[in-house]
């Protein structure tokens, strides 16, 4: 059984659709980039798992499953029981994700309780100088504050981590070390991550399995190397073609033509279409069902007569 | 070295402000149509002896010269006598200050009892879209309802059906204590509901405010229980601005609620003042307003220590890396 599963999940905000029909699956100890342009539902898809969303967003339909738990429906001790036991979460803004009035050191004891200790926590994230605990969080640097959060995050050994874009709001070269740290406790711990990234080179070297998304839905997922290096989704394809390091030097960065989609309600076929390169009549108005694609699956009609045709023009750019 | 040049910052603008306030207040008690003369010689007095009566009080002078004794003997902590009553305005402003404290005292104690724990319930409990309707009508005519239509609202009703409580015949808080609150229980009520309403509303927004904070959010993942986020993340990030209003609301208060102490009769600093007024009593009424001025300058230096003990970005001393 998974330890995630989020099943043909709906959001919507008051207006808009966030989530048309998401599904994902992670399984224990399992490393999950969750990649996507700007206002695909990566976000709304990492809050939902521990129905963290804003209050104006409503569940349209679909569950989340955690630990077998059904997210959404449990009574409100019971979901906080399952926050505290299962999972942990990491956000973008390091410094804003702690209580700016409290001192570290008291942050990190209320997470830990009486006995905790908070220099062994500290240690875990490689932050050992003492004045860390005395300090107010805006007076960290990013990537301190990040490594602070982690801590805390990991003080109560999740077995899913949800890190949301952890790295986009810090320096390139802390990026990499807090990354390393994320990646390293998880793995001592035996914890799987979800990890929700803009950045396609770090999720290929770092996860075990991509899932791609786009207008809400998970449009293709299945192991990184393959679906980073052989998608098989005519967006996947163009996502990786517009990733800088998949390009060659002196070969052109071919940016996704065209913009994101902002649904109001389900959207009546693929919401890709208009953007595809490849699209035909009926991807205009029929939902694409996930088919199996090598080891990929993937949520488009056209996923099986593309594939040559998607392959050939992976070797002509590489 | 930070801490003492803010000091004598505050020190210095505070008296600049003071200054200020003394020069608009002097001139203004003088441009009130009817001097102090006609107001006590009634209006068949001759000029001859209106002449007489401002020769003796020295309101023949030229206004600067008269501002400059006062300032003077202000400076010395004498603020005159009054012309009235032939006290000493100090020590009458003195044995008044009690009633208003007291007032004050009540009138916060509720605001801070009742509006904060108020304001975060609404804003916890709030839902999108509906809800928070009624706390917005109900705390929107607790702001709107003037406060004399509502004393003598009270006034009126209790004068008839007592309850146990009292208008008027006020008693010093030293001689009974229980007569003296049934006589200041309705003021303070009639203060209150203003006091509350604002608390609660302010409350309520800044609590709002916090509550889509990210590290609210991370304290939700945490699986933390809402009393212990309330407690420990959400009251003293969203305490600035309520701390600043209560701080506003006591010097406003202290400075003499001037239409509840009339309204209900009470001998407090505000009534004094409106008598004052009413009569041309030069001195009361500017070493009032300059009371009241005090009073705000310093709640102010209190509001900003307070504030940055609160919130440490905002401390005197905010920036100083630790």
């Amino acid at each position: 059984m998974s330890l995630l599963s989020v099943r043909n999940l709906v959001i919507d905000y008051a207006r808009t659709r966030a989530l048309d029909g998401a599904d994902l699956e992670v399984a224990q100890g399992e490393t999950v980039g969750l990649v996507g342009e700007s206002g695909s539902g990566k976000s709304t898809l990492g809050s939902a798992v521990g129905r963290l969303l804003p209050r104006a967003a409503r569940r349209a339909g679909g569950e989340v499953l955690v630990a077998g738990e059904p997210v959404f429906d449990l009574p409100d001790a019971k979901l906080r029981h399952l926050r505290r036991r299962h999972l942990g979460f990491v956000f973008q803004d390091p410094i804003g994700s702690l209580d700016p009035t409290m001192r570290v050191g008291n942050q990190l004891r209320l997470v830990l309780g009486r006995g905790g200790d908070v220099r062994f926590h500290l240690g875990r994230v490689k932050l050992d100088d003492p004045r860390v605990l005395r300090s107010y969080p805006h007076q960290l640097s990013g990537g301190m504050a990040q490594r602070v959060a982690i801590a805390m995050a990991m003080a109560t050994s999740p077995e899913l981590l949800v890190a949301d874009e952890p790295t986009a709001a810090l320096d390139s070269q802390v990026r990499e070390e807090v990354s390393n740290v994320i990646f390293s406790l998880a793995a001592d711990a035996g914890a799987s991550i979800l990890w929700l990234s803009h950045d396609l080179p770090a999720v290929a070297r770092r996860c075990d399995r991509v899932a791609v998304m786009y207008g809400g839905r998970v449009v293709e997922s299945g192991p990184a190397r393959e679906v980073l290096g052989n998608p098989a989704h005519p967006y996947t394809a163009a996502l990786a073609g517009a990733a800088p390091a998949a390009a060659a030097h002196g070969v052109r960065l071919e940016p996704v033509p065209g913009r994101p989609p902002v649904l109001t309600g389900p959207s009546p076929g693929c919401a890709f279409a208009p953007r595809c390169a490849f699209a035909e009549e009926r991807c205009g108005h029929e939902r694409p069902a996930p088919v199996r694609i090598r080891e990929q699956d993937v949520l488009c009609h056209r996923a099986a007569d593309l594939e040559p045709e998607l392959s050939r023009r992976r070797e002509v750019t590489a | 070295m930070r801490l003492l040049m803010w000091w004598s910052g505050r020190a210095l603008s505070s008296a600049a402000t003071l200054l200020g306030v003394s020069v608009l207040i002097f001139a203004a008690v003088r441009l009130m149509p009817g001097g102090f003369a006609e107001t006590v010689l009634g209006p068949f007095a001759t000029a001859e002896q209106k002449a007489e009566l401002a020769t003796r009080y020295g309101l023949d002078q030229p206004v600067f010269m008269q501002y400059g004794h006062w300032l003077a003997a202000v400076s010395g902590g004498d603020f005159g006598i009054s012309m009235i009553s032939r006290q000493p305005v100090g020590a009458e402003l003195l044995a008044r200050l009690p009633v208003t404290a007291e007032l004050t005292v009540l009138a916060v104690a509720a605001s801070v009892l009742l509006g904060v724990p108020l304001g975060v319930l609404t804003a916890v409990r709030a839902r999108p879209g509906g809800g928070g309707a009624a706390g917005r009508l109900l705390s929107g005519l607790g702001v709107s309802v003037p406060e004399f239509v509502l004393g003598s609202l009270v006034v009126f009703v209790f004068s008839r059906y007592a309850l146990g409580l009292k208008v008027g015949s006020w008693v010093p808080l030293t001689q009974d204590p229980a007569a003296n609150l049934a006589t200041m229980i309705l003021p303070a009520a009639v203060l209150s509901v203003f006091a509350i309403s604002v608390t609660a509303r302010t409350t309520r927004d800044a609590v709002m405010g916090v509550l889509v904070e990210p590290y609210v959010t991370a304290a939700v993942g945490r699986g933390e229980s809402p009393w212990s986020i309330v407690r420990h993340h959400i009251l003293r990030n969203a305490a600035t601005p309520v701390v600043t209003l209560i701080g506003t609301t006591v010097a406003y208060l202290l400075g003499g609620a001037l239409i509840v102490e009339h309204v209900f009769n009470l001998p407090g600093v505000g009534s004094y003042i409106v008598q004052a007024v009413g009569r041309r009593d030069y001195a009361v009424v500017q070493a009032g307003v300059l009371l009241a001025a005090g009073v705000f300058i310093v709640m102010n230096v209190l509001i900003d220590l307070l504030v940055g003990a609160i919130d440490p970005r905002l401390g005197v001393l905010a920036g100083r890396r630790s």
